[in-house]
């Protein structure tokens, strides 16, 4: 087992080494450069202007030179500085993070939890109203656009009844400390939550229904209810536990796509998160921060998938990692 | 030298005259006003980046040596209380204030001036070639005298102690830095903390969320500012922001902050007041880019032949939602050397067809006389809904036209940088000065690969050379105006651009804020007198 992680952890290097490579390069074919949009920002600029900008941030140099810095650097875990912020990339990344989490961990774990329990109560009842009820309530809200959600209930809740804040992670004129900060912070958290999660749900859901129903078709289930094992427990404590291995796996893909957020619900809820700086760095041709998010997140999606298969021979004593 | 002063101005004077445009007692003192506008500042000085957010919020920290009243921008006293100018236009002396404080507590002097001028804004700032590229040295005779020496008149010299301009920076905080590279002053913790003289102190900057400001309760106006506090909120998506500001979660949007087709709704509501004024110094214009070199588009007669294609009254009141008016040429109405005797552009199908007929481009396979492609400005939708006018206007004339989309650096490098382009919808500014913004765009020495907003189009005049060269130096206003309208004219004859728009930056906020708009650069001023119920 530790070994098994230890050379999971060992195969790492040569996947980020290729992950930074392929991002560098795929991001230089955009056109323009982060200097081009500093100086067209300005509304004002002189080719010496630009020039000079170009020559700070290194974009002067040739491009095997700019990668051999930017693997020079990347070795001791320097992200460098941000183009447009002039800040480093880490503390950017790092003020970001927690809302990011903030935003994504609720809203993962509620659409895991409610999406397993819907997807297993729909298999139960295959064909039946509730299946059916559970099956186009899960195609309806995966095939709505998330910001056109968001909207909306955006429109009832904050405009229409005036319960929630539209937009933001904290009420700042009015400064909360304390309790009242993590009240206001939660209060703030609910409508892009529910957006989020709505979204996931569906997805968890009739990825659960699918395995369920697969998993009901094998001879252990038979077995079992020879046996006289009530259908309730059939279905959770046999078929589920078995059933989860493919949400176990989608969950991993997608804990890694938490740090990228959800360009979309941040940018409706004006949250604060990772997703809404990878965007705005992209627009920005901001390179060093987009190579530093993109880079940062890569590992995270190799953790993640390497906790994911940790998670199988938990739940599938038969899987056995050397 | 002998000096003769030719303005001096007291703060008596200021002090009368805000007592004349506000009734006494009106003001209440405290409150927050919290705005937004899309994207969050990269920095919070105009040394970092002259962009649009960092402008609105660096303005209420830092500021310069002159105030301004009026749309047209007259100099009032600032941080100096009176300047004299010779009457050779070469000296400028100023006298400062003495009870100013920077946020830390320490002493504004002439050397904060010098430091500011020679060491940040002439070399960094991106319009400091502009205002001191004539400039031969600063002087500091005494801590409350700076004497400014040019090697040639700079007639719109006084315009340069704008905030955005020419912001005092302190050198006691930033003096030390290594200026042999600018990455050190651009990289450095003050432009993300900043500390200036404005009526209100950098409180704290929470990224992609919100910035705040509070009141400088040492401030040098004693019962100034209103406000407690002032706060930038980030909220990216357009929508969002209308729907903050009808909800009373932000209290302002500021020069169209929220998407053109939810102004005249939000001007509607009962708590919120719309209105176009308070940019005129900033002139924005919108215009055809066209490239100029070869033909068909070489040919003036093509260009007017576009030009009579283009409905303007219908481009501002359907994709600018009526907020706006039709340009008659390269100065703003507002500016004060726009040359009044200007004839509208005339919209006449029939005579641009018989014109590019008389240019020799026949109607062909389809009735189609030439083909050419368009870019448009990646600012938004009203943008994108031009070019689809345009294209389908010119087809009517037999130009078939290709649209191409791109982001801001794509289209950059395509206009600016490459020159590969026919035609684009862009957008500029005039500024203060037709020095300052318009000249970048026409003169031949502009025709420089890689500098933004400036002659793409590869257009060459020389007597517009000669004319913005001569008006450069001119310190006779009369003259200047004179050769201004000749300018004019000529570039609505010639065409280099298709003149379009003069759009409004509209503002919107809720009744319960006051005093906002009090010259032509209203956003970018202190805000010391802006209150709230």
């Amino acid at each position: 087992m530790l070994r098994f992680v230890i050379r999971r952890l060992l195969q790492l290097v040569p996947v980020l080494l290729a992950i930074a490579t392929l991002n560098f390069f795929l991001l230089q074919i955009a056109p323009g450069d982060a200097a081009d949009i500093i100086a067209g920002q300005s509304g004002h600029a002189t080719p010496e202007f630009v020039a000079a900008l170009r020559a700070e941030f290194g974009l002067d140099q040739p491009m095997w030179k700019q990668y051999l810095l930017y693997l020079g650097k990347l070795v001791t875990l320097d992200l460098g500085y941000s183009f447009q912020y002039q800040l480093p990339v880490a503390s950017l990344i790092a003020d970001r993070l927690p809302s990011t989490l903030l935003l994504m961990v609720p809203s993962l774990a509620i659409a895991i939890g409610l999406g397993v329990a819907l997807g297993v109560v729909a298999s139960r009842r295959r064909g039946g109203w509730v299946d059916g009820l559970v099956s186009i309530g899960a195609l309806v809200v995966y095939a709505t656009p998330v910001f056109w959600l968001g909207l909306m209930l955006i429109v009832l809740f904050s405009i229409q009844l005036g319960w929630l804040p539209s937009s933001g992670m904290v009420d700042v004129r009015a400064n909360p400390a304390g309790l009242a900060y993590a009240l206001d912070v939660a209060r703030h958290l609910v409508l892009p939550v529910v957006t989020m999660a709505l979204f996931y749900i569906a997805i968890y859901t009739r990825l659960m229904r699918a395995s369920m129903l697969e998993v009901y078709s094998l001879d252990f289930i038979t077995t079992a209810r020879a046996k006289g094992v009530p259908e309730g427990g059939i279905a959770w404590r046999h078929a589920a536990r078995n059933a989860l291995l493919p949400v176990v796996t989608l969950a991993g893909l997608q804990f890694g796509h938490l740090l990228g957020g959800s360009v979309l619900v941040e940018t409706v809820f004006g949250w604060p998160g990772l997703g809404r700086l990878v965007f705005d760095s992209l627009q920005q041709r901001d390179l060093n921060l987009l190579l530093g998010i993109l880079f940062v997140s890569s590992i995270v999606v190799v953790v993640a998938n390497l906790l994911a298969d940790l998670t199988y021979g938990v739940l599938d004593p038969r899987i056995v990692h050397k | 030298m002998k000096l003769r002063s030719i303005v001096t101005t007291t703060t008596a004077a200021a002090v009368l005259l805000c007592a004349a445009t506000l009734p006494a007692g009106a003001q209440k003192k405290g409150g927050t006003l919290s705005f937004s506008y899309q994207p969050e500042p990269s920095a919070l000085s105009t040394i970092a980046t002259t962009a649009m957010p960092t402008a609105l919020v660096s303005t209420k920290i830092f500021e310069s040596l002159l105030e301004y009243k009026g749309p047209e921008l007259t100099p009032q006293p600032g941080l100096a209380e009176s300047w004299t100018v010779s009457p050779d236009g070469l000296t400028y002396t100023f006298k400062l204030r003495g009870d100013v404080k920077w946020h830390d507590g320490q002493p504004f002097t002439s050397k904060d001036v010098k430091f500011s001028v020679e060491k940040l804004i002439a070399p960094m700032h991106s319009r400091g070639k502009v205002y001191y590229g004539s400039l031969d040295v600063v002087e500091t005779p005494d801590a409350r005298t700076v004497v400014f020496k040019l090697k040639k008149p700079v007639p719109f010299f006084l315009k340069a102690f704008q905030p955005t301009e020419s912001p005092m920076h302190p050198e006691h905080l930033l003096g030390a830095l290594d200026f042999s590279d600018a990455k050190n002053i651009r990289q450095s913790d003050f432009m993300s903390k900043p500390v200036g003289t404005g009526p209100f102190k950098f409180k704290e900057w929470k990224k992609g969320s919100h910035i705040v400001l509070e009141r400088n309760t040492d401030y040098w106006k004693k019962d100034r500012p209103y406000l407690d506090q002032v706060i930038f909120r980030a909220i990216p998506d357009g929508a969002a922001r209308a729907i903050a500001l009808e909800t009373g979660e932000i209290d302002l949007a500021p020069m169209n902050a929220v998407p053109q087709a939810d102004i005249a709704r939000l001007g509607k509501l009962k708590n919120i007041q719309l209105s176009n004024d308070g940019a005129e110094g900033l002139g924005p214009l919108l215009w055809l880019e066209l490239n100029i070199r070869e033909k068909p588009l070489a040919d003036v007669r093509v260009r007017q032949a576009i030009s009579m294609a283009i409905d303007r009254k219908k481009v501002v009141d359907v994709m600018w939602y009526g907020q706006g008016k039709p340009a008659r040429g390269p100065l703003v109405s507002g500016n004060p050397l726009y040359d009044k005797s200007l004839k509208p552009f005339e919209y006449n199908l029939k005579k641009a067809n018989d014109l590019l007929d008389q240019a020799g481009y026949k109607r062909g396979a389809g009735g189609v006389r030439f083909k050419m492609t368009q870019h448009f400005t990646p600012y938004g939708e009203s943008f994108q809904r031009l070019a689809e006018y345009t294209k389908n206007e010119l087809g009517k004339l037999g130009i078939q036209v290709e649209t191409q989309s791109a982001d801001m650096g794509g289209w950059l490098k395509a206009v600016y940088t490459d020159w590969s382009y026919d035609m684009t919808n862009n957008f500029t500014h005039n500024y203060s000065d037709p020095a300052i913004g318009t000249q970048r765009a026409f003169v031949s020495s502009n025709i420089r690969k890689g500098a933004s907003f400036t002659n793409s189009m590869g257009y060459k005049n020389d007597r517009i050379d000669q004319l913005f060269e001569i008006s450069g130096v001119e310190i006779d206003p009369a003259k200047r105006k004179a050769q201004y309208a000749e300018i004019q004219k000529i570039l609505a004859e010639e065409l280099p651009v298709i003149f379009l728009v003069e759009i409004a930056y509209s503002h919107l906020w809720n009744k319960r804020v006051h005093g906002l708009i009090t010259n032509g650069i209203s956003m970018y001023s202190n805000w010391d007198s802006v209150w709230v119920d």
